[in-house]
């Protein structure tokens, strides 16, 4: 028998470098990369009251809904809205926008080489509240046709193969909070590992809905500070009382090095290591001592055979609250040992909220956007450090600093933790 | 058109996204000149259903061939509940 390892330096293209090529995001701050980022470094927040049910009775009532007309270039025709959920609407307008910036040829020239992943953690939830709804006010006969195309996760990365004429590997990722993270990560690894040459990956995400909310309330998960929602998602703040639900998209477009540079493409930066965990401790409280998302950094940086002190940024999960906050401290200081007083830190969903499967993805985006422009994004609202949080989470401001090396974690209920390691481009 | 069939051309307009409306003739078929596939034809019956407050069976719908057989249909039914 032939050990894997032989196996794998027998295919062609194994231990591709991957870069990125192409983004695209829909989020609350606005829609595409520039309105995104010009926001971000602004220290805008996009909280708000709830509009898309009435959340009169409910104990929170603000989130970071998409604003108004989010496809401003017309990606989707009007008239396919109604058979597409949010959470797809979201996707496909991130899509387009990420594969108009990275010129790729639609369709492929050898499309099976070209594949979609994109995460989601709890697919088209508003669907299946409104199809439940309609059986049990009307009957099961009335169940809308398109119900299951609407809910469905995988759907989503069907519909962008349909589209793009991509026809490689194709699978959604249900993994909650780190759904875009872990999408983007198994993008990589396919690239990475010779299995495709191009791949459409991130997350999307729409349940700022009646169910999600009243779930994630009885859990005592949000913030409940109705009075002040723009000041509601505070990460490493003392006074923060749980996340603030958001929704939206974050889509990319990863190649090999070698694909992206035979066609000329922009690159944006690369990704040179991917760590996959799980705390194996609580199905929603993290490992206060960190030690899942301490091994999800680890294994990032291993693969890219750096140094920890290299890492310039880290982009936090920071969820705004006690838990999530004071153990990705820890892990950080774990991971980098003095030199953690160094790196920048900073939560964007201080300003986004929590886009849930699609977190992961847009952060991922700012991310890279530190790295090319040299801006550190701020963590606003951040007034009264908690006294165990004491690294640098660029209190309120952006901050100028060239950035070499980013990690960006993501970790979810369910104790998955996924970090991605980006480089800045050679 | 009667007020029916302008419903119904309305509605299945906006199940085929791709058919510009002025297309959708009293006597067009709505598989082979359309293009409806299977999907388009249940979602058109959920739409009909809701509108005009009826239920059309499947085995109805088999004998349904053109925009004004969908029409008919609906006025048949409204005339006799």
């Amino acid at each position: 028998m032939i050990p894997v390892t032989d196996l794998r330096t027998l295919e062609d293209g194994v231990q591709q470098r991957v870069v990125i090529t192409g983004m695209g995001m829909v989020t609350c701050l606005g829609s595409g990369v520039a309105a995104n980022w010009e926001a971000l470094t602004a220290g805008r927040s996009g909280i708000g009251p709830i509009t898309l049910f009435d959340a009169s009775e409910y104990l929170t009532k603000f989130a970071g809904e998409v604003q108004g007309n989010f496809d401003p270039t017309g990606s989707i025709p009007e008239k396919e809205l109604r058979r597409l959920d949010r959470f797809q609407q979201f996707a496909l307008v991130a899509a387009a926008e990420a594969l108009r910036d990275s010129s790729l040829p639609c369709p492929p020239e050898d499309p099976l080489r070209c594949g979609v992943i994109v995460g989601s953690g709890m697919g088209g939830l508003a669907t299946i509240e409104k199809g439940m709804e309609i059986i049990q006010t009307k009957g099961p006969r009335r169940a809308p046709p398109l119900l299951i195309t609407m809910a469905v996760t995988n759907l989503l990365p069907g519909m962008l193969a349909i589209k793009y004429g991509f026809k490689g590997p194709n699978f959604g990722i249900v993994n909650a909070c780190a759904s875009g993270a872990s999408a983007i990560g198994e993008a990589y690894r396919a690239i990475h590992d010779g299995r495709a040459d191009a791949v459409i990956t991130g997350g999307t995400e729409a349940v700022i809905t009646s169910l999600s909310v009243a779930g994630f309330n009885a859990l005592r998960a949000l913030s409940t500070r109705n009075g002040e929602p723009e000041k509601a998602s505070r990460p490493f703040d003392s006074d923060r009382d749980g996340f603030v639900i958001a929704e939206g998209a974050g889509i990319i477009v990863l190649e090999s090095l070698e694909y992206a540079r035979a066609r000329g493409a922009n690159i944006y930066a690369e990704i040179v290591g991917y760590g996959a965990t799980d705390d194996g401790y609580h199905f929603v409280m993290p490992d206060p001592e960190g030690e899942g998302a301490y091994q999800a950094m680890r294994l990032a940086v291993e693969e890219a055979g750096i140094s920890p002190d290299l890492i310039d940024y880290i982009n936090a999960h920071g969820t705004s609250t006690d838990l999530n906050d004071r153990m990705e401290t820890v892990a950080i200081k774990r991971l980098m040992g003095p030199a953690a007083s160094k790196v920048s830190i900073s939560s964007s969903k201080s300003m986004t909220g929590h886009l849930i499967g699609a977190a992961g993805a847009v952060e991922a985006i700012y991310t890279v956007m530190a790295i090319r422009t040299g801006t550190v994004p701020p963590t606003i609202n951040l007034d009264n450090p908690d006294p165990e949080c004491d690294l640098d989470y660029t209190p309120n401001k952006a901050k100028s600093r060239q950035v070499n090396y980013a990690i960006s974690n993501s970790f979810a209920f369910g104790g998955q933790n996924a970090s991605l390691l980006f480089k800045r481009a050679d | 058109m009667n007020d029916v069939e302008k419903r119904v051309v309305d509605l299945i307009a906006e199940v085929l996204v791709d058919v510009n409306k002025e297309n959708i003739q009293l006597h067009s078929k709505i598989v082979e000149d359309l293009g409806a596939e299977s999907l388009d034809i249940y979602d058109m019956i959920a739409l009909m259903e809701d509108e005009f407050g009826l239920e059309i069976t499947d085995e109805e719908v088999e004998k349904i061939h053109t925009v004004k057989d969908v029409a008919d249909f609906i006025r048949e039914r409204q005339a006799a509940s």
